[in-house]
C-alpha cells in the first residue's frame, strides 16, 4: 500500500508538477526560490520512484512465498531499478557528452580566441555574442563586435549576466534537469518543462545583471545582441520566446512580498510529502 | 603553478598563428615554424614537431610528404574558425536531444520579434524613469 502511494506521488512529482509549475509565468518573477521548488520535486519525484520497489519488498518480506503479493512486489523492485539505472546511465551520458563538447570549444578558444585577464576570451569578429564556458577552465567569451557595439553599462550588464552563469554553476542545475528530464518515460517528461527551467536559469543571471547595472543597461544590451545574427545559428523557437519573455519581466512590477514565502512553503511541503504518505498509509 | 594544458595551448596558438601568416600557402616544414616562431625562451624543434603533429592529428592542420620533410598547411582560415568559435558546439542538436555545452546571452530573434522587443524596451525604460521621477533619491 505504501509502495503504490509512494509510487503514485513519484509520478505526481515527475509528470503532473512540471506540467503545473511551467503553467504560472507569475512564478518567473522569483526565480530563485522557483527554481529551487522545481529542484525539490524532480528531486523527490525520483526519490519515491527509486524507493517504492524495496519499500514493497520490506512490506512483505520474507520473499519466499508464492503468491500475487510476492510477484507485485518482483515487479516493483523491477521498475525501481530500471528507473536507478535510467538516472545512472543519463548522468553518466549527458555529462561525459558535455565535458567532451566543452573540450573540443575550449580547444577552438585556444587558437583563436584572445585571452585577458578575469577569465575573457575575446573572438575577433564583428558579429556580436556573449557566452560563457562553464567547467574548470570556466570563462566568458565575448566577440570585438559586442565590444565595439554596446556601451559600457550594457557591456557591465552582459558580463554580469554570464558571470552569474559561471559563479552560481547554472551549468549543473541545467544538466541536473536534463538528466531528469531525459530519464522520464517520454509519455510522462514535458519539453515544456525543461524550457521554463532554462528560462528561470536565464532570468536569475538577468536578476545579477539588473542589481551590477541596472535594468535599463540589460534591456538595452538585450535588443541589441538579440538584433545580432550568430552565424549560421540553429534556433528553437522556445529561445526566441525566453528573450520576449526577459523583456517582458524588467517591464514588471516585482512579485508581492508573500510570493517567496509562499514558494519556500510549497518547496518544504514537497520534501515532507514522501514522509507524510508513509505515516498516512505505514 | 600554470596548467600545462593552457600552455600548450599558447603555443598551438603561436604556431597556427605563423602558418596562417604564411602567404606562400604551400605549407610550412617543422623547420621554417621554429625559426618564424618569436618566443622569449628558445624552443627545441621537437617541441615545435609535436604540436604540429598534435594539431594534424585534430584536423586543424593537414601535412603532405616533401623529400624528407613533412610540409604543414591550414585546413580552414582563422575567420572560420572564429565563426565556428561563435557557436554551440551542441546547439543543434534537436530540441529533444538538446543540451548546452556553453551558455549564451541569447539566441537570434526575428524582425518581428525584434519590433516587440523594442516596444518592451520602451516600457522599461518608461518605468526606470517613473521609478527615479518619484524617488529622486534612490
Amino acid at each position: 500500500m505504501t509502495a503504490l502511494a509512494l509510487t503514485f506521488l513519484g509520478l505526481l512529482l515527475i509528470g503532473g508538477a512540471p506540467r503545473v509549475l511551467s503553467g504560472l509565468p507569475a512564478l518567473r518573477r522569483s526565480p530563485r526560490p522557483t527554481l529551487m521548488l522545481w529542484q525539490a520535486t524532480a528531486f523527490v519525484g525520483t526519490v519515491c520512484v527509486i524507493a517504492a520497489g524495496p519499500v514493497a519488498a520490506v512490506s512483505i518480506w520474507p520473499l519466499d512465498r508464492a503468491g500475487v503479493d510476492v510477484a507485485a512486489a518482483y515487479v516493483a523492485l523491477a521498475v525501481s531499478g530500471l528507473s536507478l539505472a535510467m538516472v545512472l546511465v543519463n548522468g553518466h551520458l549527458i555529462g561525459s557528452h558535455l565535458r567532451r563538447a566543452r573540450r573540443t570549444h575550449e580547444e577552438l578558444l585556444d587558437l583563436v580566441g584572445d585571452e585577458q585577464s578575469g577569465r575573457l576570451t575575446v573572438l575577433s569578429h564583428p558579429t556580436p555574442t556573449a557566452y560563457c564556458v562553464p567547467g574548470r577552465r570556466r570563462r566568458v567569451v565575448l566577440s570585438t563586435g559586442v565590444l565595439e557595439q554596446l556601451a559600457e553599462d550594457e557591456l557591465a550588464a552582459v558580463l554580469a549576466h554570464e558571470r552569474a552563469h559561471l559563479g552560481e554553476r547554472h551549468d549543473l542545475l541545467l544538466e541536473y534537469f536534463t538528466v531528469s528530464h531525459r530519464s522520464a518515460p517520454p509519455w510522462l517528461r514535458s519539453r515544456r518543462a525543461l524550457r521554463e527551467v532554462r528560462l528561470l536559469i536565464e532570468v536569475l543571471a538577468d536578476r545579477a545583471a539588473r542589481g551590477h547595472a541596472g535594468d535599463v543597461p540589460l534591456a538595452r544590451a538585450l535588443v541589441r545582441l538579440s538584433g545580432a545574427h550568430t552565424p549560421q545559428a540553429m534556433m528553437g523557437a522556445a529561445d526566441i520566446a525566453h528573450v520576449t519573455a526577459r523583456m517582458n519581466l524588467l517591464a514588471a512590477p516585482p512579485a508581492p512580498r508573500w510570493q517567496v514565502p509562499c514558494v519556500y512553503a510549497a518547496t518544504v511541503l514537497v520534501v515532507a510529502l514522501p514522509l507524510l504518505t508513509v505515516l498516512l498509509t505505514g | 603553478m600554470p596548467n600545462s594544458r593552457s600552455s600548450l595551448g599558447s603555443l598551438e596558438r603561436s604556431v597556427m598563428d605563423v602558418i596562417w601568416d604564411d602567404p606562400a600557402a604551400k605549407g610550412l616544414t617543422v623547420r621554417e615554424v621554429l625559426d618564424r616562431l618569436q618566443t622569449k625562451r628558445p624552443l627545441a624543434y621537437t617541441t615545435v614537431m609535436t604540436v604540429l603533429s598534435r594539431l594534424a592529428e585534430k584536423g586543424t592542420l593537414e601535412r603532405t610528404r616533401d623529400g624528407r620533410a613533412w610540409r604543414y598547411r591550414t585546413t580552414t582560415t582563422r575567420q572560420q574558425l572564429t565563426a565556428e568559435a561563435m557557436r554551440d558546439p551542441l546547439g543543434e542538436l534537436d530540441q529533444e536531444q538538446r543540451t548546452s555545452a556553453i551558455l549564451h546571452f541569447i539566441e537570434d530573434a526575428t524582425e518581428d520579434e525584434l519590433a516587440s522587443l523594442r516596444a518592451a524596451l520602451d516600457a522599461v525604460e518608461v518605468r526606470a524613469a517613473g521609478e527615479h521621477g518619484a524617488t529622486p533619491s534612490s
